[in-house]
């Protein structure tokens, strides 16, 4: 059984309406603790194909393509609801294959993260576990239009986990990372050491409101909770009017760094998604597209080959029209906060124009750092939130949410706290 | 492979699931998946080796051997041509249509506007260890999740709902029972008071409490647990007994053998008040070995010690009697979810709505929220009484732990906890 084999299966149940994916990957893990080390090695084959017959999408995975072809028959046999089939794109572009072997880390990285977590934290904090991986993948992607695409991927991401302790109490933090370049070990020590031993301080946020500023980390993880804004078919009724930043600021995505094609075989492109403040654009896959009749943006995700694409951000980001260097950022704060680090999850709710955030920071007055906030909380109306951002520097960072997702330090006027 | 106290072991796996997207009333997406993978693993002197090979049978058991090799550094197996047999064009769910009629026919009476995830579940596995050790073991489970619109006193309501249970043959009887409870009129939610609060976990959901605050901190591998400097330790009242069974089949996170081929042994996580003892894998065993907590998320996953189904003893109060312990406080039958952080101790348990309770009994609706505390001051406030009658609670379905998901359960009568902050939704 081969593609040829389960493309013909395709073709008789489905003419003109499918489509296989192919997807081999391998990676290599290390992970390191205390006293303990795992080395892991993976060789992953998956199979995914999406076909349309009497309705609706049925969508089969497997981890061969011998294995695909029953997969393929149970999921033909359930009866469905009417949903068109997408414009299926077409491009040939011929398998590039590279064999260069994965990378090994560097076997020194978490005794230099230790260190560098020891002079961030002043010996409060240690680094208790890290797993770094390095893999890459080959896509291949057939259909009925003729498409037949095939594209390679690599990635070095992992898992640090760090522990501080101030007398009796401990507090524990995780960090998943993405290095698209040389590792930052530095900027991920601080990350960890500030997560990790401000809550320690015991001191509640100072103030009820004022200005606050937003670590990259923390902005990113505000924009990757806004993503239903853009991947819906009915914007909340308060966007109706499009404003959703003030006019300096946009929001973008484009992989094309990552990536020459969207897991429905689409190009990708940069897609403008908010232009001077207002909503200009959406993330569509062929399925949103054939819905709005626009064309398919190549956000066509596919998290897995267990699982349909979807309509998803790929390399998310802000970009500000007059950003100033961060160093420019404190001093214009006169009393506010520092968000340095979540300490749960973002609660957004943009249906109901509702967020609430939780941070550890630090306070500020009159531009300068006057203690740490072991805990505060802002919450209110998401709307108002994003209108009041007034400032952003040129420290532009990207974090895996698990999407790469970027944000530069942010300055929000007239924030609530508790 | 195996020699002395190493540890060496081949796991295989096939996983088949069908998932069926439900908007109301009508079937929108099929998905079903059919994954098999070959992992094996070598351990010694605190080094693991671990390699993952997709696929089955001789070819892939043959790969995984060779690359384990390969990574331990030993001689490389000679390779010669295996003997690769197609698959058997097995039918997968062939209750697929039934189970489609059935769901048709609830969701049409209790729930008509939805929009909801079925999915069943077959994960087979087989482990060949050392020493000639080799189990297998197969699980059907049964999920569904999502939201639908209840028309309540108020108006329409959108609610949460989450069904998940080992396939049986009472399974499509007890998720119409559940479906038509949760579909029931209620009042319009107020939101709840914010601050200290004291709390009835009803309806079993306080297997979940006693899942975070007892369950993670006491798998072998958490080693920031504040529990592993108190053995023994009185930690509550005397009257409270907490297990961990993962012999109860009746249960989500039920299984005969765990999936490093041992069989599981229930574990008392609490007992008279009294912190219990650890949940163990073959690694973290020690001389007196796993308790049979070695789970695997998925097919590429090493097994890590985890938590399976949590059982709290009842006692002998009715609900009067709770009610009128409490006093005047929250009475909380749903929580969507939970977490704990191990180090510090805090925990969060995230609940749907509740009853607000005044003066012993049961008043007006109150909206979503978030239940925190510290799990040490959390234990030390349960109250010394517990509702006679232990209920399965099967809302609770999967447990993340640094991405990997494995499905647990649990059962509990009403527990009383005195001192929990709340705060409501934003």
């Amino acid at each position: 059984m081969n593609a040829e084999d389960v493309a013909g299966e395709l073709a008789r149940r489905a003419p003109g309406q499918w489509e296989l994916y192919r997807k081999t990957a391998e990676s290599r893990e290390w992970e390191t603790a205390a006293g303990a080390t795992r080395v892991s090695w993976n060789r992953e084959e998956g199979w995914a194909a999406r076909w349309w017959r009497e309705g609706g999408p049925r969508f089969a995975a497997a981890s061969s393509a011998a294995r695909l072809v029953p997969a393929i028959q149970t999921a033909d046999t359930t009866a469905m609801s009417d949903t068109p089939a997408p414009e299926w794109p077409s491009r040939n572009v011929p398998a590039r294959a590279a064999e260069d072997p994965l990378p090994e880390p560097a076997t020194e990285l978490f005794a230099d993260l230790s260190r560098a977590i020891a002079a961030a934290s002043r010996a409060e904090a240690s680094l208790a576990s890290l797993a770094v991986r390095s893999g890459r993948a080959s896509e291949r992607l057939v259909n009925a239009a003729g498409l037949d695409v095939s594209q390679e991927l690599r990635l070095v991401d992992g898992l640090a986990r760090c522990v501080a302790r101030r007398g009796a109490r401990a507090r524990e933090t995780r960090i998943p990372f993405r290095w698209d370049a040389a590792p930052d070990l530095d900027a991920l020590a601080r990350r960890l050491a500030d997560a990790a031993t401000l809550p320690l301080s015991d001191r509640p946020a100072p103030i009820s409101s004022g200005q606050w500023l937003l670590d990259p980390a923390v902005g990113a993880a505000l924009l990757s909770s806004l993503t239903p804004l853009f991947v819906t078919d009915r914007p909340p009724r308060w966007l109706v009017r499009g404003a959703l930043l003030p006019p300096a600021f946009a929001i973008v995505d484009d992989a094309s760094r990552d990536a020459a094609y969207d897991g429905e075989g689409v190009p990708t492109r940069r897609t403008v998604l908010v232009e001077d403040g207002a909503v200009a654009g959406r993330l569509l896959d062929l399925m949103g597209a054939r819905r709005t009749g626009h064309r398919s943006t190549g956000h066509g995700v596919r998290p897995s080959y267990r699982l349909p694409p979807r309509a998803a951000p790929r390399r998310l980001f802000f970009e500000a029209a007059d950003a100033v260097a961060p160093s420019e950022l404190l001093p214009s704060v006169t009393r506010g906060l520092f968000a340095a680090a979540l300490t749960a999850p973002p609660r957004v709710d943009v249906d109901a124009d509702r967020y609430e955030i939780e941070f550890t920071g630090i306070s500020i007055a009159a531009g300068r750092a006057t203690g740490p906030v072991a805990g505060a909380r802002s919450s209110g109306r998401l709307s108002e939130l994003l209108r009041r951002i007034r400032r952003a520097s040129t420290d532009l960072q990207f974090f895996p949410m698990p999407y790469p997702c970027g944000s530069p330090t942010l300055l929000i006027e007239r924030a609530s706290f508790d | 492979m195996g020699r002395g106290t190493e540890i060496a072991e081949v796991f295989g796996e096939d996983l088949g699931e069908l998932a069926l997207d439900w908007v109301d009333g009508e079937v929108r997406e099929v998905r079903v998946r059919r994954e098999e993978g070959v992992a094996a693993r070598r351990r010694a002197e605190g080094e693991e080796r671990f390699v993952f090979v997709s696929g089955s049978g001789e070819p892939a058991v043959r790969e995984a051997i060779r690359a384990l090799r390969a990574e331990s550094g030993g001689e490389p197996l000679p390779i010669r041509a295996s003997r690769t047999a197609d698959p058997e064009a097995d039918a997968l769910f062939p209750e697929a249509d039934r189970w489609t009629r059935r769901l048709m026919g609830a969701l049409a009476r209790y729930a008509p506007r939805h929009a909801l995830t079925f999915r069943i579940r077959e994960t087979r596995r087989r482990v060949i260890g050392d020493g000639r050790r080799s189990a297998s073991s197969v699980r059907r489970l049964v999920s569904l999740e999502g939201r639908f619109t209840a028309a309540s006193r108020a108006g329409d309501e959108r609610r949460p709902f989450a069904f998940h249970a080992p396939d049986s043959d009472a399974v499509a009887d007890e998720l119409k029972t559940r479906l038509a409870a949760a579909a029931a009129p209620r009042d319009r939610p107020v939101p709840p008071p914010a601050g200290p609060t004291d709390v009835i976990l009803a309806a079993g959901c306080a297997a979940i409490f006693f899942h975070e605050v007892l369950g993670h901190p006491l798998e072998a591998d958490a080693d920031t647990s504040p529990y592993r400097n108190l053995p023994d330790a009185r930690l509550s009242v005397h009257d409270l007994d907490v297990r961990d069974d993962p012999r109860r089949l009746d249960l989500f996170g039920g299984y005969e053998t765990d999936d490093e081929g041992t069989a599981p042994r229930a574990v008392r996580l609490v007992l008279s008040g009294r912190l219990g003892s650890r949940l163990t894998d073959r690694t973290h065993g020690g001389a007196v070995g796993s308790t049979g907590h070695g789970r695997r998320a998925g097919p590429a996953d090493a097994p890590r010690p985890r938590g399976s189904n949590v059982l709290v003893a009842p006692g002998s109060a009715d609900t009067e009697e709770m009610l009128r312990r409490l006093g005047n406080g929250l009475w909380i039958e749903e929580l969507s979810g939970g977490s704990v952080e191990i180090a510090s101790g805090g925990f969060r348990l995230r609940f749907p709505r509740a009853r607000r309770v005044r003066r012993g009994g049961l008043a007006d609706e109150v909206g979503g929220g978030v239940l925190a505390g510290e799990m040490l001051a959390s234990l030390s406030a349960v109250e010394p009484a517990f509702g006679r009658e232990q209920r399965v609670h099967r809302s609770f379905g999967w447990c993340a732990r640094d991405g990997h998901l494995v499905p647990v359960g649990g059962a509990a009568p009403d527990v009383l906890l005195r001192r929990l902050t709340v705060r409501p939704d934003a």
